[in-house]
This record gives structure tokens, C-alpha cells and sequence, in this order.
């Protein structure tokens, strides 16, 4: 099956678990014990405010006849699947739903680069050090480094960072380093990490297109800001590459195969990184891939803890309010990631490991 | 061909290729030191084949690993060991020299083919591959050559099959893709270590004539391992048997299953089915291979050995010749038949001092 018609396929296959994924959340929300109403009007409300904000939300028909439920959901799904969005409830009355989410998704998707990021470019190299180095010292330390970053909880981890760097902690002397960075909450910053130059103006249809140019010293400060935060969040999933990186190794470089190239001559060198590299990518895959879902729950905790205005704090406070159209706009973007990052390591899959054709990942 | 008088160059020549002398390796763990290979010594000529039969454990990968160069920790060849191959002493040179010999000298067919080619590239990259280290060959000429090779090997379709991957071929089309890989470097010394044992015995046949054909056409020598004494009749020229680390019956084939004079030998052959057996039924032998982790100051065989005697517990069995017309020796304390038992027991002992003092 060539790789287009897969695609598509995967497309269409991910539309009910959309809707499933859709309707759970749904369900949760509008079967539990939930009263907009009165988280948006307070104490004081007038019954006739009530009824208003009643028809508003597509609770009551206006002659005072409830709204069955199916009805409301039909209309929630509708809207969700053509990108209608609607207004926040309680978090920011009246905003539309993706401003919020607009705005807030810098600071997430920063958050979330460095997370997957560090973790990448500490545990790989780490694990395949020490699968290369197997059962001698360096090893050890490398394989011990990788199990207590992965033994740490992000809830533990986040807190006690956030306690070290904070004023008065071991490492208060972070804030000060090199630059001074605020170590909770969200910077300036963020919004100015790009210049945008509009080199197309003039020509019609490209001149809405920009060039984006990145600011070093504005990033450098976000990087500092983000680092502790990018750690904690990408932990876990530092200590496991360290881990599989290494039986990975080990698994590859005892197989009969680099045997075979050894005897035809090949260096040692192109060994590792031609017949044992490629060999040992296969099993990191999915641990890689699976940052990603660590990332959205890992993200409200994080962001929780060190202050950081992103998705993962916003998802929080709506399912608080509760801020259902909020919710429901963020489940549907989550999912979305979700299915997409699925697909996406599944056609990595087939392009990695040769033995994996696009029948059999279904 | 060229005139009568020259004779076939193979004949003639009778310079070893390959010389193995007291050859030990050693494998240190915490708890013994297990003597995998203990002090062997064998020769193979040029375009000739040498068989290495044994049981499963009696050391003939390690051997072949050995040759190789491929004996990692905690295995060490032991100092003292020697293996000359075209008159260069291999067990003194570094990694980056051992590769020079690796593929262009000597080539490795080992016994799983479903390993031994990497999973993730096509068979045509690694055989390209070989072509490059080997003989720097690449780009459309690699192409061609891996082509002639795959057909070669009897690989129909090779132009195609190039660009497959291992996991699409069938196990004896995949063992001979590794030939082809191995042929690509143009070695003059293939080692095949128990090639044709994960393979039904059509296509074991089938891959035993290849290897026959292709040892005429490239006077390749062959070192071949086995366990099996039906494979080593069929394509050994002459053969080591192996037993717990030790060479204990050397013989040219004929000779060999004609005559076998190591109680360990003629069980080997009465356990093959069919014609070679010399007795009624299948014979097997009872018992296991012992890990050989102590010294050998006594016949490692002798807790299975049918005609063991007192002195087979301490005695080190050296290898004395056992006919007049043949190269043929075993290492055994019933021979020289000609002698009564105290002589024959003294002269191994005093066989077994002068080789310890030799090596001092
Ligand atoms: S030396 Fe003794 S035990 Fe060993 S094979 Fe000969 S007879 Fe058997």
C-alpha cells in the first residue's frame, strides 16, 4: 500500500476516535454535578439574568422547556467539528475561546520544545554512551543517572525545584545567573523571541507571509526561564531513553550481524553508527513518540507549580470553572495531537524498520 | 589449460594458508576460567578444506571466532597461541590492522542467515558495501558487481532482489546473499561456521554444491564447521575432530571414516544415520560435553569414553600417529597400538613434559 493512501486511511480511521474521545468528555462534564450558571452570575443573580443566560447557553429553549441532552451535544459537536468554538464561560467571560488559547499557547509550545528537547539530546546520547560502555564505570554512572531522573514523580521533582530556585533555596543563585530571569511566571519575553520580516510586500498572495528571524538574546533569557520547568517535565522520559538507548545498544552490538560486518571489515566506527545506530532507533522510537502524550498531562502540573501561563494552566482553571466550551475546544485540540503524533510514528515506523509494512501497523 | 608438465597449481602447493599453533582461548568469569579452546594446532592449504567437527560445546565457534579476531571480553587468546595466516602472525595485531585482513583475507559465513545480515538495510547496500572496503569498488560498477555476485550464488532475479530487504528472502536464498556479501570482499580464506544447519537438507545440499563450485573457480580455502559428520564427508578434504576444547583425531576424510581410531570419532560416526554407520541402528552418545575449566592433566572424554582404563584419569593424551601411509593422529592412550598399555602410558606422559618444557 503506498504511503498517501495510508495516510488517508489513518485520516478517516481517526475521526471516531475523535468522537469517542469528544463524547467521554462530554459526557463527564454534562452528567457531573455542574453549575455555570451560577459560577457566572454569583449569588446576586436576578431569575429573569438566570433565564437570559439559560437560553444563552442552550440549556433552556426559551419557552422554558429544558434542552435534552443529545440535543446539546449534537450542537457541541457540531460546533467543535467546524472549528466554532464559541465563548469562555468563566475563565474570561466572553473572550472567545481561541483568543484564550491562542494566547496562551507560546508559552506551552516553549515549554514543550525544550522538554522533548533536552530529554532527546541528554538520554539518547547517554544511553547509547553507556550501552557502548556496557558494565564498566562510566556506565554505571550514565545507567544511574538515567534511573533516578526516571524514579523521580514530575509532582515531586517540580516542587522541589521550584523550592531550590526560588528565593531562599539552595539555588536561588539561578535567578541571578547570568542574566536575571523571573523563575515563575511568564515573561515578556515569549512574545518577542521572533522579529517577523515582511519581505514579501507588495506581491499579492505572498505578502502575507513573514519570515520569522529569531532573537537571540530575548530566546537565551526564555531559555533560562523555561530550563528548570523543561527538566522537570521532561524527566521521565530523559531516564527512559537512557535506559532502552542502552539495552538497545547492547542487543545490537552482540548480534550476529555486526558480527557478520566486522568480518567483511568495517571500522569500527562506521559499525556503530551504520549497523548499530540505525538497529538501536527502533526500539527509542515509541519512547520518543511518548514524550509527547507525557507532555499534555505533565504540562498542567508543571505549569501549575512554576506559574507558567500556558495551555496546561488554562485546562486546568476551565475544568475548574467549569469553562465547558473551554474544555471541550482544548480536549479536542489534545486529541487531535494525540492521533496526529500516532500517525506520524507510525509512518516513522516504516521508514526506520524496513521489516514493518504499512499493513501490519493496523 | 595450461601444459601437462604444470601441474594443477593446488597440488603442488603445499604452503598452508592458514596455520593454527597451540591456539588457547580463555574465558575469565568470577567463578572458573573455562579453557573454550586449549592448545590446538591445525593447518589449512590453499584451496583446500578443512573440516572442524564437534558437538555443541567442544569449542569450534570459539576457534573460528579466534581466526577472526572477534573474541571479546571476557574471552583473551592466551599468550603463547599463534595463528599465521598467508605468514603474517595475527594474534599480535591491532583492531585497525586485524580489519585489514577481515573480509579482503580472511571471510566469515556464519550459522544463522536469518542474523547475519542487517534487518534495516537492502542486500544490496551490504554487499555494496563489502565491494567499497574491500576492493573500493562503488556507484554503477557496485551495482553490476553485486548483480554478478547475487547470480553467482544462484540467486534468480538478482538485478531485483538487490533491492530487498533481508526479511524478504527465504533462509537459503538468505545464506546465499551472505555468500555473495562474503565473495564481494574477495577473500582468499572463507571460515563457514555451521552455514547450513538452520536449513532444511535440500537447500543444505544445494548450498553445499555452491560452496564446492565456488571453491574450484576462486581456489578459495575453506575452514568448515559442523556438527554434523554427514556435511564434513561430503565437503571436507580433511578434518579436525574436536572434543571439550582439544583436537583429538586429525585425519584426511577418507581415512578418517575408513578408520577412525578415537573411541570419541567412531561414536560420532555411529551416531550418523544411514551409510556411513557401521553397526546396526543409531548409536548416540551418552551424556554431555563437560565445560572444560580445569587444566588438562587427564582425558577429558574418559567419563563417556567406552574403552576408559586407570591411567585415562591422569594422564594428558598427546596426539601419536595412528597409520603409516596417512597423515593421521589422535590423541588417545590406546595408541600406538603396537605398545603395551605402561609403555603406551609413558610415552604420552613423556610426550605431555616435552611440550610443557617446549613452551617455557
Ligand atoms: S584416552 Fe582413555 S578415555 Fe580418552 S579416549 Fe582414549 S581410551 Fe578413552
Amino acid at each position: 500500500m503506498n504511503r498517501g493512501l495510508y495516510l488517508i486511511k489513518r485520516l478517516l480511521l481517526a475521526v471516531p476516535v475523535m468522537l469517542f474521545g469528544l463524547t467521554l468528555s462530554f459526557l463527564i462534564l454534562y452528567l457531573g454535578p455542574i453549575d455555570p450558571v451560577g459560577t457566572i452570575l454569583g449569588r446576586q443573580a436576578t431569575p429573569e439574568d438566570i433565564r437570559q443566560l439559560r437560553i444563552q447557553l442552550n440549556i433552556i429553549y426559551p419557552n422554558g422547556e429544558p434542552v435534552p441532552l443529545w440535543d446539546q451535544y449534537l450542537r457541541v459537536m457540531w460546533d467543535l467539528f467546524t472549528l466554532e468554538f464559541g465563548q469562555s464561560w468563566t475563565v474570561q467571560r466572553q473572550t472567545p475561546v481561541i483568543d484564550l488559547i491562542v494566547g496562551r499557547m507560546p508559552a506551552t509550545i516553549w515549554l514543550g520544545f525544550w522538554s522533548v528537547l533536552i530529554a532527546l539530546f541528554v538520554g539518547i546520547p547517554l544511553g547509547l554512551y553507556a550501552g557502548l560502555r556496557a558494565n564498566t564505570y562510566r556506565d554505571y554512572f550514565a545507567s544511574g543517572f538515567g534511573i533516578i531522573w526516571r524514579a523521580m514523580p514530575n509532582f515531586w521533582l517540580a516542587v522541589i525545584l521550584a523550592g531550590l530556585i526560588t528565593a531562599g533555596g539552595a539555588l536561588d543563585w539561578y535567578k541571578d545567573f547570568i542574566v536575571t530571569t523571573t523563575v515563575t511566571g511568564t515573561p515578556d519575553v515569549l512574545n518577542n523571541l521572533f522579529t517577523l520580516y515582511h519581505v514579501f510586500e507588495g506581491i499579492p498572495l505572498l505578502e502575507a507571509l513573514a519570515i520569522p528571524v529569531p532573537n537571540l538574546i530575548p530566546m537565551a533569557i526564555a531559555f533560562k526561564w523555561i530550563l528548570p520547568a523543561a527538566l522537570v517535565l521532561g524527566s521521565s522520559s530523559m531516564g527512559n531513553e537512557v535506559r532502552i538507548g542502552r539495552t538497545a545498544v547492547l542487543e545490537s552490538i552482540n548480534s550476529k550481524y555486526v558480527d557478520t560486518a566486522k568480518s567483511k571489515g568495517v571500522s569500527g566506527r562506521k559499525i556503530i553508527y551504520k549497523h548499530v545506530g540505525r538497529n538501536a532507533i527502533i526500539p527509542l522510537l515509541p519512547v520518543i513518540m511518548g514524550e509527547f502524550y507525557l507532555l499534555i498531562g505533565g504540562s498542567v502540573l508543571v505549569e501549575q507549580v512554576f506559574g507558567i501561563n500556558g495551555l496546561g494552566n488554562l485546562f486546568f482553571r476551565s475544568i475548574l470553572g467549569p469553562d465547558i466550551p473551554l474544555v471541550m475546544a482544548l480536549v479536542f485540540i489534545f486529541v487531535i495531537i494525540q492521533v496526529t503524533v500516532n500517525i506520524v510514528q507510525d509512518l516513522l515506523y516504516t521508514y526506520i524498520d524496513p521489516r514493518i509494512s504499512l499493513e501490519d501497523t493496523q | 589449460m595450461s601444459s601437462e608438465t604444470h601441474a594443477d597449481p593446488t597440488a603442488g602447493d603445499t604452503e598452508p594458508i592458514l596455520t593454527v599453533e597451540n591456539l588457547q582461548t580463555a574465558f575469565y568469569t568470577d567463578r572458573e576460567t573455562i579453557r573454550a579452546v586449549d592448545s590446538i594446532s591445525f593447518d589449512v592449504k590453499r584451496g583446500e578444506t578443512v573440516g572442524i567437527v564437534g558437538e555443541s560445546g567442544s569449542g569450534k565457534s570459539v576457534t573460528a571466532r579466534s581466526i577472526m579476531g572477534l573474541i571479546d571480553s571476557p574471552g583473551r587468546i592466551m599468550p603463547g597461541s599463534s595463528i599465521k595466516f598467508q605468514g603474517q602472525e595475527l594474534t599480535e595485531l591491532s583492531d585497525a590492522e586485524y580489519r585489514s585482513v577481515r573480509g579482503s583475507g580472511i571471510g566469515m559465513v556464519f550459522q544463522d542467515p536469518q542474523q547475519s545480515l542487517n534487518p534495516v538495510y537492502t542486500v544490496g547496500n551490504q554487499i555494496r558495501e563489502s565491494l567499497k572496503i574491500n576492493r573500493g569498488i562503488t556507484g554503477e560498477e557496485a551495482v553490476e558487481e553485486a548483480t554478478d555476485l547475487l547470480e553467482a550464488v544462484g540467486i534468480p532475479d538478482a538485478k531485483r532482489r538487490l533491492d530487498e530487504y533481508p526479511h524478504q528472502f527465504s533462509g537459503g536464498m538468505r545464506q546465499r546473499a551472505v555468500i555473495a556479501m562474503m565473495l564481494a570482499c574477495d577473500p582468499d580464506f572463507l571460515i563457514c561456521d555451521e552455514p547450513t544447519t538452520a536449513l532444511d537438507v535440500t537447500i543444505q545440499a544445494q548450498i553445499l554444491d555452491l560452496l564446492k563450485d565456488l571453491q574450484e573457480e576462486r581456489n578459495l580455502s575453506i575452514l568448515f564447521i559442523t556438527h554434523d559428520m554427514g556435511v564434513i564427508a561430503d565437503i571436507a578434504d580433511r578434518v579436525n575432530v574436536m572434543y571439550a576444547g582439544q583436537i583429538v583425531e586429525q585425519a584426511p576424510v577418507e581415512e578418517l571414516f575408513a578408520n577412525p581410531k578415537h573411541p570419541y570419532t567412531r561414536a560420532l560416526i555411529d551416531s550418523i544415520p544411514g551409510e556411513h554407520s557401521r553397526k546396526e541402528g543409531l548409536e548416540t552418545i551418552e551424556g554431555e560435553v563437560p565445560t572444560p575449566n580445569e587444566p588438562a592433566d587427564h582425558c577429558r572424554f574418559a567419563p563417556r569414553c567406552p574403552k576408559a582404563f586407570d591411567a585415562c584419569e591422569n594422564v594428558p593424551p598427546q596426539h601419536v600417529s595412528v597409520s603409516d601411509e596417512h597423515d593421521h593422529t589422535a590423541a588417545c592412550l590406546l595408541y600406538p597400538e603396537d605398545l603395551t598399555e605402561s609403555h603406551r602410558v609413558e610415552k604420552h606422559l613423556s610426550l605431555a613434559n616435552d611440550d610443557t618444557e617446549g613452551d617455557t
